[in-house]
C-alpha cells in the first residue's frame, strides 16, 4: 500500500527533476527534432552538429526520440506540434508511412524537413540530403580511373528498398556502362551491417575468379567485404564505401579498403538546422537542398582529421 | 528505506504517527485510489511546467496515443486475471495489422478487418491450448508465440511494408468525430464491452475463479481449459485489434510495429493493480495504467527530456510497478 503512495511520489520526483534538466532559457525559434535512432553513432553525430549549430544561431532544439519505431516516431511528432514548436526536422523510419506524420504537422501549419531520409509526403518542406545519384557517378569515375577501365566488379548494393542505395547503385552503374571493358559480374543485397557484407563477400570471392572491385553500399559493408578479401589473400581488389565513418578511414590509410565517401553527419545535422532557421526567417530553400562530400582514397585519407577516441 | 515502511496500516496507527495513518487508512480502504492519485499528481506536475500539457490539443493527442497500447492492455488485463499472461501481443499487433492491410489493398475493407481480429483470435486460441491442455507455462508458450509469430509477419511481408491502404479505412487513424479521435471511441467501445464481460457475465466470472484458484475452480465444475483458451482467445483478438487500428495510423501494415507492446502492457495491467499470480485486476484500473504511462511519455517529450533518461524512467517505473505488486501481497 505504501509501496504505491511511493511510486506516486517517485514518478512526480522524476518528471520534476526532468524537467529541470530540460528547461532552457526561451530564444527567438524552437525546433522540434526526431532523429530515426538514438543509438546509431550516425545519427548521434548528426545530433551533435544540430546542437552546435543551434547554439551559435541561437535556436532552441527538442529532441524526441524513434528508436527505429514508426508508431512511435508518430507519437513524438504529435508531441512536438502540441509542444508548439516552430518548425520539424525529421528522418522519418518509412518513407510512406511516416505520411501520416507529415499531414499532422501540416494541419498544425507547422513546416516539416525531411533530414538524411526523405519521405514521399507532398506535406514534405524541404529535404535536407545526399546526392546519392552523382555520389554512385563520382565512385564509378573514380572505379574508372583506378582500373584503367579493365576489369570485373561485383556490387553489394545493400538493402533492395532503401531509396538511397537504389539511386547510388544507379549512378554507379550509369558510368560503368559508359566503359566498355569493365563488366559487372554479380550484384547482391543485403542489410547494412558488417556481417552481412561479410558473407555475401565470402560468396562473391568463392564465386568470382577474377575481380577487380568490390562495390559496397556502405562502409559496414565495406569493411565486412574488406575482411573477406584479406581472408581469401586477395588484396588487389579494391572495396569502395559510403559515409567516412571513421573505422573505415583508418581501413583507407591502411590500404584495407580503397575509396570511402565522406558524408559528415556532423555537418549534416548544422546544415540541417541552419536550412530550418533560414526558412523561419523568410529564406526559402529548394526542395532538395545536399550535403556537401568528398571522396577518401590513399591519396588524402593521411589529411583526413578524425574524431579522438571516446573518453572512457 | 522503503521497506521499513510497508507494514500493514494498524500497525503504524499503533505506532503514534497519526498523520499518515490517516492517509494510509484511507488508502487502506479504498485501494483503487491509489491509480487515479497517481494519474492526477503527474498530470498536475505535468502541468505546472509546461503550459502545453493541458491544452485540448494534447489532451486529444495523449489519448490518441495511448489508444493501440489501451486495447493490448485490455486484453492482457483478461490473461492476467485467468492466472496467466502472453508475451506474444507484440507480434500479434503487426502480423494482424499486415494481414488486414494486404487484405484491404485486395479491395475488402470488410474482409481486412476479419482478417486482422481472426489472425488475432487464432494465435490467442493456439496460445490458449498450448498453456492449458499441453500444460507449457505462459512464459515458454508464449515467449515461442512471439518469435513465431514476428518471423511469420517478416515472411509475409518479405520485410517489406504494405502500403496504399485504401482511404476509406485510413480515415479511421486521422479523423475524429466532434473531435474525439476514432482510435479513442474504438478503445472506449471495447473497454465498455469487456467491462461488463468481466464483471456480470458467467465467463467473467469463471474468469476470476480459474485466476485465483485453478485447483477450486476446477473441483467446481469449472471447465477450467475453456475458460483458459477464452482468456487467450480475447487477448490474441485484441491485439488483432490493436493491430488494425495501428495499421490505420500509420497507414500501412508495418512488419516490425509492436515491438515491447508485450512488456509495457503488462507494465500497464500491473501500474493498475492487478496481481501477476491472476484472479485480480479491473480494466478500469489497466487504463489507468495506460494512460500513466502514455502521460509520461508525453510529458517528457514536452518538457524536452533526453531519450536516454525516458528510457531509464520508463524501466524504473515498470521496476516499481511489479515491487509495489509484491508488497502489496506482503504487507
Amino acid at each position: 500500500m505504501k509501496a504505491r503512495v511511493l511510486l506516486v511520489g517517485l514518478m512526480s520526483l522524476a518528471l520534476v527533476l526532468a524537467a529541470g534538466a530540460g528547461r532552457a532559457a526561451a530564444k527567438e525559434f524552437t525546433l522540434g527534432v526526431s532523429l530515426a535512432s538514438d543509438v546509431n553513432p550516425f545519427y548521434i553525430a548528426m545530433a551533435n552538429g544540430m546542437k552546435m549549430q543551434a547554439k551559435e544561431t541561437g535556436a532552441t532544439l527538442r529532441f524526441v526520440t524513434a528508436n527505429e519505431d514508426m508508431a512511435t516516431q508518430l507519437n513524438g511528432v504529435q508531441d512536438l506540434i502540441a509542444a508548439g514548436v516552430n518548425l520539424i526536422l525529421i528522418s522519418p523510419i518509412d518513407a510512406v508511412a511516416s505520411g501520416a506524420a507529415y499531414d499532422a504537422a501540416a494541419k498544425a501549419n507547422i513546416p516539416i524537413m525531411s533530414i538524411a531520409r526523405g519521405a514521399k509526403s507532398e506535406k514534405q518542406t524541404a529535404f535536407i540530403r545526399m546526392n546519392e545519384e552523382q555520389i554512385g557517378e563520382e565512385v564509378g569515375q573514380w572505379v574508372v580511373k583506378q582500373t584503367g577501365g579493365k576489369g570485373n566488379i561485383a556490387m553489394l548494393s545493400g538493402p533492395a528498398g532503401a531509396s538511397f542505395a537504389y539511386f547510388m547503385a544507379q549512378g554507379f552503374k550509369r558510368e560503368i556502362a559508359k566503359n566498355p571493358g569493365l563488366r559487372i559480374v554479380a550484384e547482391l543485397h543485403s542489410g547494412l551491417t558488417r556481417e552481412e557484407g561479410l558473407k555475401l563477400a565470402e560468396d562473391v570471392l568463392t564465386a568470382q575468379r577474377d575481380l577487380a572491385v568490390i562495390y559496397a553500399a556502405n562502409d559496414e559493408i565495406a569493411l565486412g567485404a574488406s575482411q573477406a578479401v584479406q581472408a581469401a589473400k586477395r588484396a588487389t581488389i579494391k572495396v569502395t564505401g559510403l559515409n567516412g565513418i571513421p573505422p573505415a578511414v583508418m581501413a583507407v590509410r591502411e590500404g584495407r579498403m580503397a575509396l570511402t565517401v565522406g558524408l559528415n553527419p556532423v555537418d549534416w545535422g548544422k546544415l540541417g538546422v541552419k536550412t530550418a532557421v533560414d526558412y523561419l526567417n523568410g529564406v526559402k530553400p529548394g526542395k532538395n537542398v545536399y550535403i556537401r562530400h568528398l571522396l577518401i582514397d590513399s591519396s588524402n585519407a593521411q589529411s583526413i582529421k578524425l574524431p579522438p577516441p571516446p573518453k572512457k | 528505506m522503503v521497506q521499513f515502511n510497508a507494514a500493514p496500516a494498524a500497525a503504524t496507527l499503533a505506532g503514534g504517527e497519526r498523520r499518515r495513518s490517516r492517509w494510509s487508512l484511507l488508502l487502506a480502504r479504498y485501494p483503487w485510489l491509489i491509480t487515479p492519485l497517481a494519474l492526477l499528481v503527474m498530470s498536475a506536475v505535468a502541468a505546472l511546467l509546461s503550459d502545453h500539457f493541458l491544452t485540448v490539443r494534447n489532451v486529444t493527442n495523449i489519448l490518441n496515443q495511448a489508444a493501440v497500447l489501451a486495447i493490448v492492455s485490455v486484453g492482457m488485463t483478461v490473461v492476467i486475471i485467468s492466472g496467466g499472461f502472453d508475451l506474444s501481443v507484440g507480434s500479434v499487433v503487426s502480423l494482424a495489422g499486415c494481414v488486414g492491410a494486404a487484405v484491404m489493398v485486395r479491395g475488402s475493407i470488410a474482409g481486412g478487418v476479419l482478417a486482422g481480429l481472426g489472425i488475432g483470435l487464432l494465435v490467442g486460441v493456439m496460445n490458449g491450448v498450448v498453456v492449458s491442455l499441453l500444460n507449457v507455462s505462459p512464459f515458454i508458450a508464449t515467449l515461442g508465440a512471439m518469435v513465431l509469430v514476428r518471423g511469420a509477419a517478416l515472411l509475409f511481408t518479405g520485410g517489406v511494408p504494405i502500403v496504399n491502404l485504401p482511404e476509406t479505412f485510413t480515415v479511421v487513424g486521422t479523423e475524429g468525430v466532434f473531435g474525439i479521435p476514432i482510435p479513442v471511441l474504438i478503445t472506449a467501445l471495447i473497454f465498455a464491452v469487456f467491462w461488463v464481460l468481466l464483471q456480470f457475465t458467467p465467463l467473467g466470472l469463471k474468469i476470476y475463479a480459474v485466476g485465483g484458484n485453478r485447483e477450486a475452480s476446477r473441483l467446481s465444475g469449472v471447465a477450467v481449459n475453456r475458460v483458459t483458451i477464452a482468456a487467450y482467445g480475447i487477448c490474441g483478438a485484441l491485439a488483432g485489434a490493436a493491430g488494425l487500428v495501428l495499421t490505420a495510423r500509420l497507414r500501412s501494415g508495418q512488419p516490425t510495429a509492436g515491438e515491447f507492446y508485450e512488456l509495457t502492457s503488462i507494465a500497464a495491467v500491473v501500474l493498475g493493480g492487478a496481481s501477476l499470480t491472476g484472479g485480480e485486476g479491473k480494466v478500469q484500473r489497466t487504463v489507468l495504467g495506460v494512460l500513466i504511462i502514455q502521460v509520461l511519455s508525453n510529458s517528457l517529450n514536452l518538457l524536452n527530456v533526453h531519450s536516454y533518461w525516458q528510457r531509464v524512467l520508463v524501466g524504473g517505473i515498470i521496476i516499481v510497478a511489479a515491487a509495489v505488486d509484491r508488497f502489496r501481497r506482503t504487507a
